[in-house]
Order: structure tokens, then sequence, then C-alpha cells
């Protein structure tokens, strides 16, 4: 086998090793299962009762968010102690001193820590889209394939965690990252609002004036969201700039990707 | 086996290792000797490509050291011998066997045997975190020599071991180096070159000062300690 695969594979034995991995997904899992209880709630608007499905996509809706925000914060936690901790515990050494080159490493190390997120985050949606299935009787349709859309921003996650890791202290990679996203997050959800219908129709003369270049160069964590959102709703997605955001994602994912391999093929062990 | 051209490592302004040539030959026990801060372990990590020479070429069997190829059949192990605390001795060995090629019944085998050859049978499964200094040596030293490999790097390789471990590191390396595996030992343990060595280089600050064979540089009444402060000071 490939040691690129066997590295992946070692990175996921070892990151599940761990108890904090555990605790996170206790903590997601009882989040999930309090949600519960919104499906199975009487909700009355304008003295009308709503319809459980009505109550459960809008939940759901709602949930698939927040659940992908969360992951954002394990794959950050999962992260940015790769490096530091193959580092010290002497990992790097086994692996460096064997026939491995250093991409297959780095590439594996990321693609392990990935892949985990992945599963991890596909786990608590399937277990909502579950829920709605065994409450209601119906299913949201997309709602599987967006949690896979989304999780082209776990792996930028992770790709930019690691390599501002390379040059800084881990938590401060950590910090940088939430920083990035967060920019990202205020840039695009103006436009949203700016663009949004509820705007346009309570304030017609609010027009929105076209984005700056940068936010439309801007790596489109939140557009990417927003893009599964739609998927849920199946409704129509207010794009900013010509790009989809996936590929948006995906190339600043290469590009980091490249820079970290050049980075550390001439980093010192 | 092991060639070094010219080779120059520079840490900013500071020069570690300063234009070094020479060449260890196929089956040659090898040791390179010198004060701390010499160069030595600058020289072994430039071997496993760990650092980049400044300048200069490294290869091993004509292979550039850049490429993963040349440590196929290379063994090392460091100084300070680490192992993730998650892991288990065995664990750790199968990762090792797994990332050379060994798999199967092949990799089980040959694991088992090493367990035995630096007596850690009965405590492979134990995490590593539970192990003394000593025995994550023992492992280390496992992990060096799985897969039969021909050619050893070994940096302090006695560093935390007793006096019955150090006799059995000294006893597994003079059967390798019967079996004409070359050996590069990177040691302070002057007792120990003068036992087992061949050949062997004195460093000091970045250059080497001599290179020859033992009998060569030892001369009649003398011990290795005198040459090796002859030379240092």
């Amino acid at each position: 086998m490939n040691n690129f695969l066997k590295i992946t594979g070692y990175t996921i034995r070892d990151q599940m090793r761990y108890k904090s991995f555990y605790v996170l997904l206790g903590l997601s899992i009882l989040f999930v299962l309090m949600i519960r209880g919104c499906y199975s709630g009487q909700y009355i608007v304008n003295g009308k009762q709503l319809a459980n499905i009505t109550v459960a996509w809008h939940v759901s809706k709602i949930v698939f968010q927040v659940i992908a925000s969360g992951m954002f914060l394990i794959v950050i936690l999962l992260s940015m102690k790769i490096f530091s901790r193959d580092h010290e515990d002497g990992s790097l050494v086994l692996f460096l001193s064997r026939p491995v080159f250093r991409r297959q490493y780095i590439l594996g190390r990321i693609a392990g820590t990935w892949f985990l997120c992945l599963v991890f985050m596909f786990i608590l949606h399937a277990t909502i889209f579950l829920t709605v299935w065994v409450k209601t009787g119906d299913t949201i349709p997309g709602y599987l394939s967006a949690s896979l859309v989304c999780s082209i921003n776990l792996l930028f996650i992770a790709v930019l965690v690691c390599f501002l890791s390379l040059y800084l202290p881990d938590f401060i990679s950590a910090v940088f990252t939430v920083g990035i996203l967060f920019v990202g997050y205020i840039s695009d959800g103006g436009h949203q609002i700016l663009n949004s219908e509820i705007l346009r129709t309570a304030v017609p003369s609010a027009a929105a004036s076209p984005p700056a270049l940068w936010r439309i160069l801007y790596p489109k964590v939140y557009m990417v969201q927003a893009y599964a959102d739609s998927i849920i709703g199946q409704s129509s997605f207010n794009n900013m700039g010509p790009l989809n955001p996936i590929l948006n994602v995906s190339f600043f994912v290469i590009l980091i990707t490249t820079l970290m391999l050049v980075v550390f093929n001439k980093k010192e062990i | 086996m092991i060639a070094l051209n010219s080779v120059t490592k520079k840490f900013g302004t500071f020069t570690a290792v300063d234009n070094i040539t020479y060449r260890i030959e196929k089956g040659e026990y090898f040791a390179l000797l010198g004060p701390n801060g010499a160069g030595k372990t600058t020289v072994v990590r430039m071997l496993l490509d760990f650092i980049k020479p400044t300048s200069g070429s490294i290869t091993i069997d004509g292979i550039p050291v850049s490429n993963p190829e040349a440590r196929k059949r290379v063994g090392y192990l460091a100084e300070h011998h680490m192992i993730s605390s998650h892991l288990s001795g065995l664990e750790y060995l199968r990762r090792h066997a797994s990332l050379i090629g060994l798999a199967g019944k092949d990799a089980l085998m040959e694991v088992d045997r090493l367990l035995g050859v630096v007596s850690m049978k009965g405590r492979e499964k134990e995490k590593s975190a539970a192990y003394s200094k000593g025995m994550k040596q023992r492992i280390g030293l496992a992990g060096a020599l799985l897969g039969q490999p021909k050619l050893l790097i070994l940096d302090e390789p006695v560093t935390g071991l007793d006096p019955i471990g150090i006799r059995d590191v000294r006893k597994i390396l003079e059967s390798l180096r019967d079996n004409g595996v070359t050996v590069f030992l990177n040691s302070h343990l002057l007792s120990e070159v003068e036992k087992t060595c061949q050949t062997l280089a004195i460093m000091n600050n970045g250059k080497i000062l001599v290179k020859d064979s033992i009998r060569s540089i030892i001369e009649d009444e003398e011990t290795l300690e005198d040459v090796f402060i002859k030379y240092v000071s």
C-alpha cells in the first residue's frame, strides 16, 4: 500500500486515541439528541398550528449550520497540533527516517484528519436526517449531499491551520484561522443580507453596491455554507462573484497545500 | 556506501559542518567522534535528509539522500529515542515494518524475532508511556534493525542503557558487522568504539581532524581516549 494511505490510516487511528476526540464526539451527540424535542412540539403561529415537517425543516436547517460551525472548531483543534506533536513524540522521525516522501507525510496527516472530521460531521448530519424521518415520516432531500458539500470547508480549515502552524505557535495559528473565517463571514454574510429578498422587499431603495475585488477573491467559506443551505432548501443561491464558492475554496486548498509542501520540504527536522 | 562531498552546513553565521569530504565503504564499521557541538549530530541529520547541507552533496549507495529511496535499507536510531506515548512497542514496530514494505506474517515474525533480540519480549504490548528510557532505546534499536538494513545509522545508541543493555547492544552490533552491515556510529563512549569499530573519524568545530582505521590512529601504548584528547585539544 502507498505510504500516503498508510499515514492517512495512522492519522485516523492516532486522532481517535485522544480523549478529547471522544469528549467532543460525546458533546456533539448530546447536542443532537437535545434537538429531538423540537420535532415533537406543538407550534402555533397566528392561531394556526404548524405542520411538523415545516418545523422540522426549519430546525434542521439551523442545526445543519450549527453542526458545520461546530465542526470548524473541532477540525481546528485536531489540526493545530499535528506537526508540533509529531515533532515532540518522535512520529516525524519515525516516518521520515523511512523511505517516505515529505509530501506523503503531509498529505497523509491532512487527509486523515479531514476524513475523520468529514465522517464525524456526516454522522451528526445523518442523525438529524434520520430523526426528522422517524419523527415526521418525511425526509429532507439534499440534506446529506449538503453535508458533503460543506466538507470542502473542513479541508480548507485543516490545510490552513497546518500551514500556519509551520510558522506560528499552535494556539496562535488556530486564532489566526478563526480570524480569517470571521472576516469572511462578515464580508459574505453582509453581502447575503444586503441581497436578500426580505431586505429588498422591506427597503426597496437599498441598492447593494458591487463588492470590492478582495471580497470576491477572499476564501468563500461562508458562501459554501450558504450554497449548502440552498441545496437543502432547493432555493436559489445568491453568489458573490462569477466563481462557485466550491471552486473558490478548492483553489485556496490547492494553493495553500502547494505552499505548505514547498515550505515543509525545506524545513529542518 | 556513504559519500560526503565538500559538505558544509551553516546555521545563520555559525558553521556547524565545514567542508567535509569522506567515504564510508560497504561493510565498514565506522565511528564519528568529537566533543559536544563538534557537528556530529548535524552530519547524522544531513545523512537522513532531516536538514539540507548549505553546500555539497551526500549520497547513500550512489543515491542522493534527498531521494527517500536512499533510506530504503537504512536503519536509524536517535540519541534520545522517542515513541508516541499512546503506541505500544509492538504497534510502533509494526508501523516501522509497514513503512518499509514488510507486511503480513513476514512482518509479524520479523518483529517477534527482533523483540527477542533486544530483550523486550513480554513487554511489547505495554504503552510506551510505561517504558523506561532504556526500554525505549531497545525498541528503537529493534525498529532500526527491521528489514535487514544494509546501513545502520546510530546516534549514541547506548544512551540510557544499563551495563547489561550496553553489552547486549555491543553483541548485536558485532554480529551485524560480521554479517557485512555498514554501521555509522556516533558515540561519546570511547571504550565501546575501541572495542567494536574498525574505522573512525574525529571531528571538532565542524571539521574532520582525522579519519583512518583505529589501528593506524592509535599508536603503541596509547588509548583511544589519549588520541581523542590529543586531537581535540
